[in-house]
């Protein structure tokens, strides 16, 4: 058995849809990719898939990932493209590669989720840990991220989106410049990392 | 505020706003300002129900497979978004084009149930298009309707420029082309165009129908207009193979309330039960050929992605052959890990193996419909079923490894005792005692449901009274004493509902002030927490209208009926007749079976009057 890490994109108003939604598109779109997926067992069996952390309703995002497990050979760029006239519009399948054995499962390294907040004085990056202690949910993080802005609280979600996915905190300045602002789920609080490199 | 706009700040306040966004695969986005016949598609319901029609998905590509039409789609917006729409000032829109309802040339709306009409109202307020098409200028779409409701729209007829009785597939384009011609020789004014379209076979133009009443209540005359027809006749698709819709489905972005594809087997039924309004309307049986079924399955399941698979029609066991056809697809599906299914099947073990052949990929549910707990109602009624049937059906899912069974019974029936009544826990006890071929079920547990039977148009039972509420409540109460047993569950339709449904499936163009006020003070009738009795109850006696004139009053032979102008193929006297042999409890075979029973609904075969 082998194993696919696919990553994909949400923009625009496919922010709409669901989890739930989103990942009944791609496992459509991948039953029509020609790819040999594996399925589960028991009464109703699925394409064995697993996803990166939920992204909330409304949040668009740049570098999603589903794994999904198949057999046999098979043409991984071919089936990437049917993938893609398969989507509804806004999802859209950015790359696919073959994992090897000793790569970690999805679960291992999607431990952090950096959001983009577009602003009046221009966008600033938000950090959180999806796992583990420091935890924290989205919307506790925007508020306290408004507040430290003098924004009203419930500013708009329109415009944010997740730009990546990390194993530690210190992977995101490859995509986020010399600053973020982290917002640490078990104190409540947020602090601002800076690039030390 | 522009719909764009609109959607951009409002889609995240509102549930599932994936109803609202019109960008599923598949969805065929033509060039709204390119189109010279624009169609806005409507199912007045919401979007997870509507998207499961299959009626709209044939039409929805029809229309947009011609050059020089396009076919948009639009649902009822939950209340949530029905909010914002009014706050907001934008009316209802085409879900992919965003263009008004009321900039498009036709809003063909389906009328697949009756407790949708409030909806309907709904939908043409939210588009802010008069509702009466009278009161509609040059410059208002065409509203028009179709679907099983088309044959007794007259609670709601007025709405309507015209409406299509029978299949739709050659009257779209019959439509298309004459909408076409009108916009671009502008000769005709409305009504002279309206006239000019009831030429065309299967389409009744209300507004050239006059109605006259007597004292008491019943119709005296219905009149049509010199060179309207009467009877309007039905749409008639004899070869079905040439129509092979929908191939590309739109996939809906939320879950369906059927999340499959569907190949429609056959159409029409000639299995003759006596309550049924499709078993009749959709008359007579048309199959289309195993081979194009074969590679049409294997067509959607490519172009969608889908993993269910169903052989559609209203009675799928039936299909001449249905084992081959099931068997081979089956076994392809297996391979891709989608499963095939069947829906309304018979009672008997026939249906049972076919059904647990078919579950390879998927646990599926069984659903038996025996219809009535005593011989003498399944008699009445011609449901050919026998106790040792349902008996031997149940042994055989149960031997099939089914645990769960579902059991659908209809009460209220025509001279049903209550000791009829009393025979459906009487059946459902036996089976629990006995469901595994004379021995106790174990483990088996079943879902009994019951419904309230409501005489429709065009069946023979349309000239029966309707069962009052209090005393359906008290048949209720007498199953849900029978049936304290573990493993059973029971569940029932609600009776005013199906009391309402009852007043306007045999309603006339009087009921229509009440329906509108009904859907302007907030009723919503097909949604259970929109339904109010007490709100219909006041709208009908502020017209004065009595219900129970409606729904509870058996109707002689000579008098009109709302409906007599519209023809399903179906005789009035065979229909008749079958009442009658519904009293005696006389059978009428399956004509596909034994001799033609001169129903007339076959082209070229006669009729018993």
């Amino acid at each position: 058995m082998k194993r696919a890490l696919i990553k994909y994109a949400k923009r625009g108003e496919a922010a709409l849809l669901s989890h739930r939604e989103t990942m009944r598109s791609l496992e459509r779109a991948l039953r029509r990719s020609g790819l040999p997926l594996v399925f589960t067992s028991g009464y109703n069996p699925r394409p064995r898939m697993s996803f990166s952390p939920a992204l909330p309703l409304g949040i668009q995002a740049e570098a999603e990932y589903l794994e999904v497990s198949f057999d046999g050979e098979t043409d991984l760029e071919a089936a990437m493209q049917v993938m893609n006239s398969a989507l509804p519009k806004g999802l859209s399948i950015i790359d696919i590669q073959e994992l090897t054995a000793s790569m970690p499962k999805l679960s291992k390294w999607t431990r952090y989720g950096l959001y983009r907040v577009p602003g009046d004085v221009g966008e600033v990056f938000l950090l959180l840990a999806l796992a583990g202690g420091k935890q924290a949910r989205l919307k506790d993080a925007l508020a306290s991220l408004w507040q430290r802005l003098g924004l009203p609280i419930g500013s708009e979600l329109r415009g944010i989106s997740r730009v990546g996915l990390y194993a530690s905190d210190e992977e995101v300045f490859e995509d986020a410049g010399d600053s973020v602002y982290f917002f640490d789920g078990e104190l409540g609080e947020l602090e601002v990392l800076t690039n030390s490199v | 505020m522009g719909i764009d706009v609109f959607l951009e700040y409002e889609l995240l306040g509102v549930s599932h706003p994936g109803r609202y966004l019109g960008t599923e695969v598949n969805a065929r986005n033509k060039p709204f300002s390119e189109a010279s016949v624009r169609w806005a598609l409507i199912y007045p319901d919401v979007y997870e129900i509507g998207m499961s029609n299959l009626g709209l998905s044939i039409l929805y590509e029809i229309i947009n497979d011609t050059t020089e039409a396009m076919a948009d789609r639009a649902y009822l917006p939950w209340v949530d978004m029905q909010e914002r729409l009014l706050e907001c000032g934008v009316p209802l829109f085409g879900l992919e084009s965003r263009r008004p309802l009321a900039s498009f040339d036709i809003l063909g709306i389906t009328l697949q149930h009756e407790l949708t009409y409030t909806n309907v109202v709904r939908i043409l307020d939210l588009a802010g298009i008069p509702l009466l098409a009278r009161e509609r200028d040059e410059v208002c779409p065409l509203v028009i309707g179709g679907g099983p409701g088309a044959f007794n729209p007259e609670p709601i007829a007025e709405l309507f420029d015209f409406l299509v009785l029978g299949d739709g597939e050659e009257a779209v384009l019959e439509i298309t082309d004459a909408v076409r011609n009108w916009k671009q020789e502008k000769t005709l004014d409305r009504s002279d165009f309206l006239r000019q379209c009831a030429s065309i076979p299967g389409i009744y133009v209300p507004s050239l129908y006059k109605f006259a009443y007597r004292a008491d209540g019943t119709i005296d005359s219905i009149t049509a207009e010199a060179g309207a027809p009467n009877p309007v006749k039905k749409r008639l698709l004899s070869d079905l193979d040439g129509w092979l819709y929908p191939r590309r489905p739109v996939v809906p972005l939320i879950e369906a309330v059927h999340d499959r594809v569907s190949v429609e087997l056959f159409r029409g039924c000639t299995r003759g039960c006596r309550f049924c309004q499709a078993g009749m309307i959709y008359r007579p049986v048309r199959e289309r050929d195993g081979r194009l079924l074969a590679n049409w399955a294997r067509e959607l399941v490519a172009n969608t992605g889908c993993d269910e698979l169903s052989l559609t029609s209203l009675n799928s066991a039936d299909y001449t052959s249905i084992l081959s056809l099931s068997e081979e697809l089956a076994m392809e599906m297996e391979s891709r890990h989608v499963a095939v299914s069947v829906p309304s099947l018979r009672t008997d073990s026939f249906s049972v193996q076919l059904a647990s052949r078919l579950r390879r990929v998927k646990q599926t549910g069984l659903t038996l419909a025996p219809e009535a707990g005593s011989a003498r109602m399944r008699a009445s009624i011609n449901k050919g079923v026998s106790e040792e049937d349902l008996m031997r059906a149940v042994a055989a899912a149960y031997g099939e490894g089914w645990r769960k069974l579902k059991l659908y019974f209809m009460i209220g029936l025509p001279s049903e005792g209550e000791e009829d009544v009393e025979e459906i826990w009487r059946v459902v006890r036996r089976i629990m005692r006995e469901g595994d071929s004379g021995a106790p079920a174990k483990g088996l547990k079943l879902s009994v449901s019951i419904s309230t039977f409501v005489p429709k148009p065009h069946t023979p039972l349309q000239w029966a009274a309707q069962m009052t509420p209090p005393e359906i409540a008290r048949r209720h109460f007498i199953l849900k004493e029978g049936l304290r047993m573990k493993g059973v569950t029971l569940r029932w339709h609600s009776r005013e509902m199906s009391y309402l449904e009852g007043i306007i499936s045999r309603g006339d163009r009087r009921l229509l002030p009440a329906v509108i006020s009904a859907s302007r003070q907030g009723c919503l009738d097909g949604w259970g927490e929109f339904f109010s009795w007490r709100r219909w109850e006041e709208a009908l006696a502020t017209e004065g209208l009595n219900p129970a004139w409606y729904a509870e009053r058996e109707r002689p032979f000579d008098e009109i009926l709302p409906w007599d102008h519209l023809h399903c193929g179906v005789e009035r006297d065979y229909l008749w007749e079958e009442y009658r042999k519904a009293g005696e409890g006389e059978s009428t075979p399956d004509c596909r079976i034994r001799d033609c029973t001169f129903c007339g609904a076959c082209p070229g075969k006669g009729a018993s009057a």
